[in-house]
């Protein structure tokens, strides 16, 4: 087919409803880099998403900002089996689609469990992260707590390019509107917040904070007790500090 | 909440930025871009999947997949807002297909909107109020039967086939609709289609 052919097709292609052999055809002059329909693509797209901001207005409830950075790095809430119950569930994903998704009950069932793996995936996504950081030559390392009878005990690494771990062991927990916020404080200048994130029943905690990290010019990594919300600068005294001067290589 | 999205998406270098800093890993501009896109996404999945629990779950997602996607968009070129919202959608409508039975295949067919390249070069100021408003009013003007195919097929991913069932109209009816919604639409927005 040609593009004069296709061109009232690229609406139906961008609202994923367009059918063969015409989506096919769509598919291939774009692939083959096809300007008259790859400009035609992208005005059905531009209508798409206007389409899409024309929905009645909604807010979403505050806290789904903070869910939403916790699931890349900012947060977090503790790890448990997550790979166990991550493969589980895709094993149950695999199983439900090969006996059919046919009737109500399997789909809300697919559906509840696609809720489930999810969320398992942003814990996933955090342990990759973890995992580079402690894998890196050039990550640096610091213990805190390891003087008081029972304070959080526990150790940070931290890596230039790719972020900071905290792992956490005994800390209390936190009241309900609560949570620990970690803080890079930086020689001689005011802390930097570095992420949310809350302890396991068991006082335990992972934390990552991703992105780069000055190391020579960071005195110490240090965590506090905030509102729910986060702050801006410490407002309690701090439960940890890890001071890096004495990290080791 | 209008002003800062007009001046973060009139083809301004501020989101070239944002879009570099993503590709970065920088957590902070994730938080920038919700805060630019969030409320625009959330509304639209609310209007697909009517539960506003499920709407944050998949806005989550939504948001966890721009995070993880971003290395695929052109930095000076790629238009964040409509990718966001291609995203959103998309995992409402796939979700909608989920719970109703239908068909994984379409699913492969959403995914083929959310490539990267085909938001490079698009108009970064599509998404500003004047616009939106020009749409609303564009289907407005639409009657009954054709609005209700539009918002079939953008709302809930119904395919024409689909939209037959769903109506109890013979398919060539609803084609016929389809087609003469989309002229309009065209013709109202002034989207000049390219002819070969």
């Amino acid at each position: 087919m040609n593009c004069e052919q296709l061109r009232e097709h690229y609406e139906l292609f961008a609202l994923g409803i367009a059918e063969e052999p015409e989506r096919g055809e769509i598919r291939e002059h774009l692939g083959q880099g096809c300007a008259v329909c790859g400009a035609g693509v992208k005005r059905a797209l531009e209508t798409a998403a206007l389409l899409g901001a024309s929905a009645p207005k909604a807010q979403p409830s505050p806290q789904l900002r903070r869910r939403i950075l916790a699931s890349v790095g900012s947060e977090q809430r503790g790890l448990g089996l997550a790979w166990v119950t991550a493969l589980a569930m895709a094993a149950l994903l695999a199983i439900a689609v090969y006996f059919g998704i046919g009737n109500r009950r399997y789909a809300a069932d697919l559906a509840r469990m696609r809720v489930e793996l999810r969320d398992q995936a942003g814990v996933i996504f955090r342990l990759t992260e973890a995992f580079a950081i402690l894998s890196g030559p050039s990550t640096t390392e610091a213990s805190f707590g390891g003087q008081q009878p029972r304070p959080p005990q526990g150790k940070v690494f931290v890596n230039p390019s790719r972020g900071v771990l905290l792992i956490a062991s005994n800390l209390p927990r936190t009241p309900a509107d609560k949570i620990y916020e970690m803080w890079l404080i930086p020689k001689g200048a005011k802390p930097v917040p570095a992420g949310l994130f809350q302890s396991q029943d068991d006082g335990s905690a992972m934390h990552v904070r991703p992105g780069t990290v000055d190391i020579a010019s960071t005195a110490a990594v240090a965590v506090t007790v905030e509102n729910e919300a986060g702050a801006d600068q410490p407002t309690t005294t701090p439960l940890i500090v890890a001071a890096l001067a004495r990290a080791t290589p | 909440m209008i002003l800062p999205l007009i001046l973060a998406l009139y083809g301004d270098p501020q989101e070239w930025e944002l879009i570099a800093r993503l590709q970065r890993r920088d957590p902070q501009a994730l938080a920038e871009v919700y805060d630019l896109y969030g409320r625009l996404a959330y509304a639209l999945v609310l209007r697909v999947v009517r539960d506003k629990a499920i709407a944050e779950d998949l806005v989550q997602e939504t948001f966890l997949r721009v995070w993880n996607r971003a290395g695929s968009l052109d930095a000076q070129k790629g238009a964040l807002g409509p990718w966001v919202l291609a995203i959103a959608r998309n995992r409402a409508i796939d979700y909608l297909r989920s719970t109703e039975g239908r068909g994984r295949s379409s699913a492969v067919e959403l995914d083929e909107t959310e490539h990267a390249s085909l938001y490079r070069e698009m108009e970064n100021g599509i998404l500003v109020s004047d616009q939106v408003r020009r749409v609303k009013a564009a289907m407005e003007k639409l009657a009954p039967n054709q609005r209700t195919v539009v918002e079939l097929a953008y709302f809930e991913g119904l395919s024409q086939p689909e939209m037959s069932a769903k109506m109890g109209q013979p398919l060539g009816t609803i084609k016929t609709w389809v087609r003469t919604a989309l002229q309009s639409l065209r013709d109202e927005l002034g989207v000049a289609v390219p002819s070969s």
